[in-house]
């Protein structure tokens, strides 16, 4: 057997995987080849990348992406709290699907079935939630004039929400300091900071929520 | 690797109806998400947000004011360094170091030193599928928009009762990092807008230049306010119900001053914090002995998406503040009881 030989049948054993058409044993003697072969991981993800030009042209992206995002899974996995314990697996799960989502959208190591489900779910979701958005969301305006829009709104919510009916009766009378810039009583500032001290700690995002605080608190002062 | 099973009624219902699917990979908008995948969406928003270098202004507007701020963020390995100054009104910088944060303010010469040790603890509850958020916001995907010049994926997040707002956000395409976020109220107006006016991600992170400064502090009256974690029980209170979807995250016990005006002021009783959130927001019941000085009228306020009720309770005081309607508020200030004498 030549050293060619071997190569076109490793090549032929990648190409079964990337179609997901190999065995269990198949795919671990393909997968133990595609870790120890650069050529091979050249090859697995150039045909991925073929695979995903020719669905759209949107996913050829750049090859670095695709390095520097294995590095930050490598380094999340590292960083991953330790959920051995089958009670809490779901963690696990979790944590695997943030993962791999992300994985998917861009390496294209999802099999195709995946991503035509979501492309599936996309679409049901158009004909769907079109009506209902159409109701909740407001017009796309630029981000410049909403921004500057915003001010408006808020004053309604503010006022209707001191003088439901339901609210006075609910609590003994409340004075209501309004919105905004009344808020200038430095006893009620130091709840609201209190408070978002650990607003910062948000689903959200960290910096995300703790920005917000960090800016909008300025502004109180 | 999919959550396939969650999946499959839309996926039969998106083949009978859209013939189109195939050629469409980011659709305007999809049916709602299943949990599994709003953690993965959540946790790629938090994720991008602390692990990646970025630079940008951030804008933040509700109830009537506009502020920004110059953020810089940079991760190492597992440690994480920022810095925010405030462009608007009082000058002010904030330097964070993993979970220490110096906040500075230049021209009273104060500085305040806090460990916000509770930073991590929500990536944890999403990971481990414990936090609930699907039962209570339903999520769904918007297609994308361009925001301070990236093309960003849209997440509408909606309440699935009048207990909380709902939210829209902006995750930028390629890192997933938060470019921009509304809170909305319930007739889907929109409460508080926090954006980024422009941001480069992926810059070269500089760490020493937020280390460096939160080393100098000569010249600064240093104030470390102390929190000490207690329960709400130990303090003889009890919370009979909370408002739905709710949970206890935290309770300490702490002196509520602004800095400024810590030294000129008599040491005030302290106050019992307690935290509660629902995964995306967060309500704060604040304890303290009424004193009539102090704690003349009841009161209600609301600033953005901020709610504050304070009222008082026999011999106490009660605040509750929340990033949630004002019914939310009251459900925890009517639940609260005191247990002991």
């Amino acid at each position: 057997m030549t050293l060619g030989d071997f190569d076109e049948r490793a090549k032929e054993g990648l190409s079964a995987l990337v179609d997901g058409e190999v065995d269990r044993a198949g795919s671990a003697a393909s997968c133990a080849a595609w870790a120890a072969d650069d050529r091979l991981r050249a090859d697995w993800h150039a045909w991925h990348l073929i695979g995903d030009v020719l669905r759209s042209e949107d996913l050829a992206a750049d090859p670095r992406d695709d390095r520097r995002l294995c590095e930050a899974i490598r380094a999340r996995l590292q960083s991953e709290p330790l959920v051995f314990a089958p009670a809490k697996s779901g963690l696990h799960f979790g944590a695997m699907r943030a993962a791999s989502a992300d994985a998917g959208r861009r390496l294209g190591a999802r099999p195709g079935r995946g991503r035509w489900g979501a492309g599936g779910a996309v679409a049901a979701g158009v004909v769907l939630v079109a009506g209902t958005f159409a109701l909740l969301r407001p017009d796309d305006i630029a981000a410049p004039d909403r921004l500057a829009s915003t001010a408006q709104p808020v004053t309604t919510p503010a006022v209707a929400a001191a003088r439901s009916p339901g609210a006075e009766s609910a609590t003994p009378p409340l004075t209501l300091v309004a919105d905004g810039k009344l808020i200038r009583d430095s006893r009620l500032d130091r709840y609201l900071e209190a408070h978002k001290q650990f607003a910062g700690t948000s689903a959200l995002g960290v910096p995300s929520a703790f920005l917000r605080s960090a800016t909008l608190d300025s502004a109180a002062r | 690797m999919l959550p396939r099973a969650a999946f499959l009624l839309t996926f039969v219902w998106a083949l009978a109806h859209a013939t189109s699917a195939s050629s469409q990979v980011a659709a305007p908008a999809v049916a709602p998400a299943p949990p599994s995948e709003v953690r993965a969406w959540l946790l790629r928003i938090h994720d991008a947000a602390s692990r990646r270098n970025f630079q940008g202004t951030f804008v933040v507007t509700g109830g009537g004011n506009v502020a920004s701020a110059r953020i810089a963020h940079f991760h190492d390995g597992p440690n994480q360094y920022e810095r925010i100054e405030s462009l608007d009104g009082r000058q002010r910088k904030v330097f964070r170091h993993n979970d220490v944060v110096h906040t500075l303010w230049p021209v009273s010469r104060v500085a305040l030193i806090e460990q916000r040790g509770m930073l991590s603890s929500f990536p944890a509850l999403l990971q481990a599928g414990e936090d609930g958020i699907a039962d209570w916001y339903e999520v769904r995907a918007e297609g994308s928009e361009r925001v301070a010049g990236h093309e960003a994926n849209v997440l509408a997040i909606r309440a699935r009762d009048g207990l909380r707002y709902g939210y829209r956000l902006w995750s930028e395409r390629i890192s997933g990092l938060l470019l921009r976020a509304e809170i909305v109220g319930e007739r889907g107006e929109v409460l508080e807008t926090s954006a980024f006016s422009d941001v480069v991600i992926g810059i070269r992170p500089q760490p020493e230049s937020v280390l460096l400064a939160m080393r100098k502090l000569d010249g600064y009256r240093v104030v470390r306010p102390v929190l000490t974690p207690t329960r709400l029980e130990a303090e003889g209170w009890a919370m009979r119900q909370l408002a739905p979807g709710f949970r206890a995250v935290s309770c300490v016990s702490r002196q509520i001053e602004a800095p400024s005006e810590a030294a000129g002021e008599a040491a005030a009783p302290p106050v019992i914090q307690s935290i509660y959130s629902d995964g995306l927001t967060y309500v704060s019941v604040f304890i303290e002995p009424f004193r009539a000085e102090r704690h003349a009228k009841p009161m209600f306020a609301v600033m953005g998406a901020t709610s504050t009720l304070a009222q008082r309770q026999g011999d106490w005081w009660v605040t509750v503040v929340g990033d949630t309607p004002p019914a939310t508020l009251r459900i925890f200030a009517a639940a609260l009881e005191r247990r002991k004498p």
